[in-house]
């Protein structure tokens, strides 16, 4: 099924206006694998059915940036960065700056990520000193992250029993992150579009699964504001989908086992 | 390749299977410890267990601990898939020789996920 | 070891249905939304079975769950992945249902940090009797529209 232009155009339109992001033509799918459930859920016909009801309730109108802003949150996400993290970009780092990691991760969500993160350094480089800033647009995910507390469900999605174990004790319904795990791990409110969070310079930026919301121009000026918060010789991770490629020329992709890393190129004016 | 599912419930053996059987592995049964220790036996190539804790005859504790024993069986990835979410068992399980633990009621996506990061699936695969 | 638990996490339905709502989102329906606390006065179940878990200790927590045939059935199905029309045999009918009891009492287990061991479930007729027995607990529970009951006993 393909979504009616004015159903699209509505859901874009909407979207934009609650979160500055931006779905261009040609990310039908991406509104219609996100509102199947809610629809089902509605016990509607199908996602035109859904926009419809939609279009006609104003109430229903949170739940669809929800779920179209909403990144999927599962721990050591798509694993590769979290190898690469630990195999290229903390060696490199420790090397030239010393035993100290400054981390953004934007677009954070309820925590998984950074948490994910601050793991890493606990299992193979305890010694060095990590710092964290996690961002998220919304204060809902952050309280979330802040609480560091996942149910049985949440924590059963990509953790490792071994970690779990380790990190986490369980408190009646909920596995919550120990403190000293939680204690390296800054919330922060942050939108992509205003001017970055303070903390950095960093040493390394997740940006994954973000960009792809984002028109190029603002794909460009969201990646030039994170070059200005980016330590000399700092890396940027993005999702496995997204690239600069075709965005903006001052980055450099450089391929690492699998996947690849960006920084800016040398010489380049900001 | 082989996986054994160990369960007393043919409904869990069935449910468990058929995640295995959709990411391409090939499925024996099992209903207790003793009966998989025997599989085991006949299907030396088996290179993953699902294992439920509470079992009659033998427990999937018990297995674990067994199956620990034996030098030949060193490199078959156990993991446990029970309603036992006491983090003091999941600490035992892990002590006793499990490489992961499931707790009961779980989604394809949780085993999936879990045998990617063992290692035991193709990236990519589509279920 | 000591028989001293603490059971104020699941003194109240919330808990039960909490733990009903993760099954059956995850293995029975594969989304979530379907079961709820049963509005109105409790239905009586149409040709019920029940079946039930025990935690064994010094003290014994029995998971009972009341179903009728029916909605059992359909339970079975939807765990099996059986098509809408499949017959279901007595042997998966309980299998399924007593999985279904299995699961909760292990997740009333991990709740109240129970030291116990979980018993084979039982599926009957009739509930058990109690005894000297006592309820902390009794849900009402819909599960598209069926009812389904949960109770915690403690018994002597």
């Amino acid at each position: 099924m393909t979504l009616a232009p004015d159903s699209f155009a509505f859901v874009a339109t909407l979207v934009r206006r609650r979160s500055a992001i931006q779905l261009e033509s040609g990310k039908e799918y991406l509104v219609e694998s996100r509102l199947a459930p809610l629809a089902r859920l509605a016990g509607v016909a199908d996602v035109e059915a859904y926009i419809r009801a939609v279009r006609a309730n104003v109430t229903l109108h949170d739940q669809v940036v929800e779920a179209l802003t909403t990144n999927e949150t599962s721990w050591f996400r798509d694993r590769h960065p979290f190898t690469v993290l630990k195999d290229v970009v903390v060696p490199d780092t420790i090397a030239r700056r010393g035993k100290h990691l400054r981390v953004w991760s934007a677009a954070c969500s309820s925590g998984q990520e950074p948490y994910s993160i601050a793991m890493t350094m606990a299992e193979h480089f305890p010694d060095v000193r990590t710092s964290i800033v996690a961002t998220d647009l919304s204060e809902e995910v952050l309280a979330k992250g802040r609480a560091g507390q996942y149910s049985q469900l949440e924590v059963s999605r990509g953790l490792p029993a071994p970690l779990l174990v380790k990190h986490f004790a369980r408190k009646g319904p909920v596995f919550e992150v120990h403190e000293r795990l939680r204690s390296t791990v800054t919330f922060r409110r942050h939108n992509l579009l205003d001017a970055p969070p303070l903390g950095g310079p960093y040493d390394v930026v997740f940006l994954r699964n973000v960009l792809i919301y984002f028109d190029v121009a603002t794909k460009r000026d969201v990646m030039r504001r994170v070059r200005s918060v980016l330590a000399p010789g700092g890396w940027v991770f993005l999702g496995a989908a997204e690239s600069t490629i075709g965005v903006d020329d001052i980055w450099e992709r450089v391929p690492v086992a699998g996947g690849a890393l960006y920084r800016p190129r040398e010489g380049k004016a900001a | 390749m082989k996986a054994l599912v160990i369960d007393d419930s043919r409904v869990m053996r069935r449910i468990v299977g058929t995640i295995l059987t959709d990411v391409g592995f090939e499925v024996i049964e099992a209903g207790d410890g003793q009966e998989a220790l025997m599989r085991l036996e006949q299907h030396p190539d088996v290179r993953l267990c699902c294992i439920d804790w509470n079992m009659p005859v033998m427990n999937g504790y018990e297995f674990i601990v067994a199956a620990r024993k034996r030098p030949e069986y060193r490199d078959i990835t156990l993991m446990m898939v029970t309603t036992e979410g006491e983090q003091d068992q999941i600490v035992r399980a892990l002590a006793a020789g499990a490489h992961e633990y499931v707790i009961k009621p779980f989604t394809a996506d949780v085993i999936i996920d879990k045998l990617d990061y063992l290692g035991l699936i193709e990236t990519g695969v589509s279920v | 070891m000591t028989a001293t638990i603490d059971w104020a996490p699941v003194l109240d339905t919330d808990p039960l249905l909490q733990i009903s709502q993760d099954l059956f989102a995850t293995m029975i329906d594969a989304e979530p939304g379907h079961v709820h606390h049963w509005v109105g006065s409790r239905p009586e179940l149409v040709d019920p079975r029940y079946t039930w878990v025990d935690v064994t200790d010094e003290q014994i927590v029995r998971v009972v769950i009341g179903t009728g045939r029916e909605t059992g059935e359909a339970i079975t199905r939807a765990l099996l992945a059986l098509p809408d029309d499949a017959e279901v045999t007595d042997e998966d009918f309980m299998d399924a249902v007593g999985e279904v009891a299995n699961v909760v009492c292990g997740n009333v287990k991990s709740l109240v940090t129970h030291p116990g061991t979980l018993t084979i479930p039982v599926v009957a007729h009739a509930a058990p009797p109690l005894g000297d027995g006592t309820v902390l607990v009794d849900a009402c529970l819909s599960w598209r529209g069926a009812p389904l009951t949960v109770a915690l006993w403690l018994l002597p």
